[in-house]
């Protein structure tokens, strides 16, 4: 039986489908024409041309609709649709709608298509003699991408994950089976609070044009074996290389400094599996571009220049199965879950590893390979080495962050290193001082044959006062624990000075170079700044205060990281002395103020400012979600973050079967009369007087009626307060009033009066001894040099802007 | 010999170290009578025991938390982890600790839990307009 249900809103999600089936089927159009186009003998017949180059633009034109059905449902908030209802909800903020997009796998499915649409319409217009052949590579491409979108199940296999599907056929349970099952549910389960961040909303489309551009080289490099132009390809596939390097690299950066800004890991890189994923394929990609030029000006290097550029790509695929098949859930802490589309990914990445494998095997004798050797002191030869050294360095990083994948293959249960920082760190470092010292030297080097006795003179000067340099930055930041954290910072001032000397030559004229001169300089600077921000980031929270524990567990282990800050109560913290006062509260986050003073020997105020660590809390989930905050120095930064704040929730919980009285400790009753002093933990109270014609709000007192008020004077915490519980008799029951004196942590009851005693019921409930003062649970780091870090990248931004302008003018002088 | 062929060598020597490294620097996934028997840290995989106290105590210790966790083989033991304790971690699933075993506790020095989190799962919350009370499916 069919139910009609009510309220949904059905077009939207049918239009969006519409548009999810023409994009899959123009870039099926797309891809035959083009190949077609491409292996027409009559060079005249444009008609497959033409036929597919108007695919491929409704192609992006499909594209363009489905993100547009997605963000009106979105914004409409349609919870009857999957994605909205459980990537968004009512409160959120219009800006945060667009990372909804990109927190479920469809909608970053769709981020990667509609780039590659974009990329592709650009070649459309640019790539001249390369259309046909380039596109058909790039249209094989977007027809996966498409199928990953399609949500239809062909022969019992579900191919592709729609983001139009409907809550009620995403789900299973019985509220579906009513019809006006919408009118239940009220909001969307909300976007995760990590990002809910102005980072998220443009590092992953940074990220994904990265990916999406890596195509181009690629597709450049397969069109060059298909088409037998072996040698052409490497000019305009160029100023693309290097495009699809600095945006990659630049997205990677910004996930770096979302971390850093918005999640409570306490650094800027650490190894995840996921950073990993996006930055192997970013340093084979490096790699790749440096043989290129290599080639271009010597004719040296020509397979690895190839296989490279083609490697980089089939290594975005490798990260995207990596990251979206969950294979990676025992070892990182951000990987996609499954789709169950692993299959799926798998096909996409093999048909182009079989279609390159097959390619370079055919072509292989007619390969433009010299058999000569590169002469030691000339410049391809270094570029080669460099590039080896990254793809080393690449390996590496591959190898252990592929464990999962060997456990899954082999049925083993190898676990990751136990110290995983450690284990990068000690064999980057030594790869990275080696691209350092290549990167450095090799600029003095020409192309073919370099005057050896010139080189070694002009590389001398840079060589000494490099060392001179060296010596004064690891005195100044104290990084000498380590031989090679010595070595890996004289290799990136010599490459900042051999490169410096590069850029000067560039302003007498010789403005070729000035690209790679300031590219190198920038990636000199962000070696040096994570170097030293990562050997020397210093944890101030230390606390040695801990009971529980023998010294010889603390010598054992990590030191405490953590210090307990409670309210108005000042701490020391390496040179500043820190003091919690207070929270406010701001939509769903919580602030902590955190006042940070430096004090001089003689008591004077030199620096004093506030922190606002945040957490979001959440009451139904029980958790809280702590964001840091960070005072940035010129020369280091103050990192702060809450690691645990007493939960909110339960003061406000009056429902059934609690009350507040439960907030207290037990009772304690005492007999009193006038004069008597009541001693309690913080303090003491005397009861002054008795109130006969006590006066209760909103209850009148008619005639019968007895009201007593009993004055009570309250010491505690140093202050005074007082309180007038009431006792009332009304007809013939006994009512009783308490006062809360929040201050000293009190509620008085009166409670009874014993004539036959001549004494007076008061009963004081007193807050148990932890709730009385408000506390946090910080932890602060100090990021010493980490704006090299940064400064570093926009530098080296720069740099790769400069060699796109120049490689892209190449392409049109040619 | 070509030059070409000396660096291909290194390469290879160096990949062969890499690989090695990685073997030799890769712990292995164990229990906790395993961990009993041997000096090394290893990685544990298993389950919180909801029944028993945790202890976290900022008052008196910001740095300690303990707990009992049962692993993938029934086997239960106390843990210790020196470090605030995880906010949701009473809603895990499933526990990977890395550590190893001190004086009849387990010393963890990391902690990785997998949370149904409510971004993850479809939980539906349903709101009952009317009758104004909640319940989860």
């Amino acid at each position: 039986m069919d139910i009609q249900f009510a309220g949904e809103h059905l077009l939207p999600g049918r239009i969006g489908q519409f548009f999810i089936v023409l994009s899959f089927g123009t870039s099926l159009i797309a891809l035959i024409s083009y190949y077609f186009a491409t292996v027409t003998k009559d060079k005249l017949d444009l008609s497959w041309h033409n036929l597919a180059r108007f695919a491929y633009r409704l192609n992006l034109f499909a594209v363009i609709g489905i993100g547009v059905c997605l963000f009106y449902i979105i914004y409409s908030h349609y919870f009857e649709y999957h994605y909205a209802y459980a990537h968004s909800s009512k409160t959120l903020p219009v800006y945060y709608i667009i990372s909804c997009f990109w927190e479920g796998q469809e909608g970053s499915f769709w981020l990667w298509t509609f780039w590659q649409g974009v990329l592709g319409c650009i070649l459309i217009v640019k790539a001249k003699s390369w259309e046909n052949s380039v596109m058909t590579v790039i249209s094989l491409s977007q027809f996966f991408l498409t199928t990953m979108l399609l949500g239809v199940e062909i022969l019992g296999v579900k191919i592709g994950s729609s983001p139009f599907i409907l809550l009620r056929q995403a789900i299973d349970i019985p509220i579906f089976s009513r019809a006006d099952y919408l009118s239940l549910i009220q909001d969307g389960n909300g976007l995760n609070p990590l990002l809910q961040n102005y980072w998220m909303v443009i590092h992953p489309p940074t990220l994904f044009l990265g990916f999406a551009s890596m195509v181009v080289p690629f597709s450049y490099g397969i069109a060059a074996l298909w088409q037998k132009r072996y040698s052409d390809w490497v000019k305009p596939a160029l100023p693309w290389a290097l495009f699809a390097v600095m945006v990659l690299g630049t997205g990677i950066i910004m996930g770096s400094f979302w971390a850093y800004e918005a999640l409570n890991f306490g650094g800027f890189w650490a190894w995840d599996p996921v950073e990993n994923a996006s930055i192997i394929p970013w340093l084979t990609l490096i790699a790749g571009v440096h043989v290129m030029i290599a080639y271009k000006n010597s004719g040296h290097s020509y397979f690895t220049a190839i296989f490279l550029i083609i490697i980089s790509f089939i290594l975005v695929l490798y990260a995207s199965f990596l990251t979206r098949s969950g294979i990676l859930g025992d070892t990182s802490v951000h990987a996609f879950t499954d789709l169950g589309m692993s299959g799926q990914l798998l096909i996409y990445m093999f048909a182009f590893i079989i279609l390159a494998t097959v390619l370079i095997i055919i072509n292989w004798k007619k390969l433009p390979i010299t058999k000569k050797d590169e002469d030691t002191y000339s410049r391809e030869f270094w570029l080669f080495i460099g590039a080896i050294v990254l793809v080393v360095s690449c390996i590496q990083i591959i190898a252990t962050t592929s464990i999962p994948v060997y456990n899954k293959i082999f049925g083993a249960s190898i676990a990751p290193p136990i110290n995983v920082i450690q284990h990068y760190n000690k064999w980057q470092i030594a790869f990275a001082f080696a691209i350092a010292t290549i990167s450095a030297f090799s600029q003095f080097l020409k192309y073919k044959k370099t005057d050896v006795r010139k080189f070694l003179i002009s590389l001398g000067v840079s060589f000494v006062m490099a060392i001179l340099l060296t010596a004064i930055v690891v005195y100044i930041t104290q990084i000498y624990q380590n031989v090679m954290y010595v070595l890996m910072t004289w290799a990136a001032i010599f490459s900042i000075l051999c490169n410096a000397r590069l850029l000067g030559d560039a302003f007498k004229g010789k403005w070729k170079l000035s690209g790679s001169a300031v590219a190198h300089i920038g990636f000199a600077f962000i070696l040096i700044g994570a170097l030293i921000a990562a050997a020397n980031n210093k944890v101030i929270s230390t606390n040695n205060t801990g009971i529980g524990f023998g010294d010889e567990f603390a010598k054992n282990n990590n030191p405490r990281e953590n210090i307990i800050l409670y309210k108005n109560e000042p701490t020391k913290m390496a040179e500043y002395t820190v003091t919690y006062l207070g929270d406010s509260t701001s939509g769903v986050n919580t602030y902590y103020r955190v006042n940070y003073k430096v004090i001089n020997p003689e008591g004077k105020v030199k620096e004093n400012f506030n922190l606002y660590p945040n957490a979001q809390q959440n009451a139904k989930m029980k958790q809280i979600i702590a964001s840091p905050d960070t005072k940035h120095y010129l020369l280091h930064d103050v990192y702060t973050h809450v690691s645990s704040v007493p939960l909110k929730e339960d003061e406000h919980d009056d429902h059934e079967g609690h009350s507040d009285d439960e907030n207290y400790q037990k009772p304690i009753i005492h007999e009193v009369s006038v004069g008597d002093t009541v001693r309690f933990r913080q303090g003491f109270l005397v009861v002054k007087s008795i109130n006969k014609d006590a006066t209760i709000k909103d209850i009148p007192l008619t005639k019968g009626d007895v009201a007593i008020g009993m004055n009570l004077e309250i010491e505690a915490n140093n202050a005074k307060f007082k309180a007038e519980p009431i006792f009332l008799i009304k007809g013939n029951t006994k009512v009783d009033f308490g006062k809360k004196v929040d201050e000293a942590g009190l509620k008085l009851r009166f409670t009874n009066i014993l004539p036959e005693k001549d004494k007076l019921e008061l009963t004081v409930y007193e807050k148990p001894k932890e709730d009385k003062r408000d506390w946090i649970v910080l932890k602060a780091i100090t990021f010493p040099y980490i704006n090299l870090f940064w400064g570093g990248t926009i530098i080296m931004i720069i740099g790769f802007l400069l060699s796109i302008f120049r490689r892209a003018k190449d392409v049109k002088t040619a | 010999m070509k030059k070409s062929s000396i660096i291909g060598m290194i390469i290879i020597a160096i990949a062969i170290g890499v690989i090695v490294s990685t073997y030799a620097d890769s712990s292995t996934y164990g229990s906790f009578s395993e961990a009993k028997e041997t000096q090394k840290e290893l990685h544990i995989v298993g389950k919180l025991n909801k029944s028993k106290e945790m202890v976290y105590n900022p008052q008196q210790d910001a740095n300690y938390f303990s707990f009992y966790m049962i692993d993938n083989k029934g086997k239960e033991c106390k843990v210790e982890f020196t470090g605030t304790k995880p906010q949701d971690f009473e809603k895990s699933e499933q526990i990977v600790l890395t550590g190893q075993m001190s004086g009849g506790s387990f010393q963890a020095n990391k902690i990785l839990m997998k949370c149904p989190s409510k971004y993850t799962q479809d939980k539906i919350e349903v709101t009952e307009f009317k009758a104004n009370k909640q319940a989860n499916i």
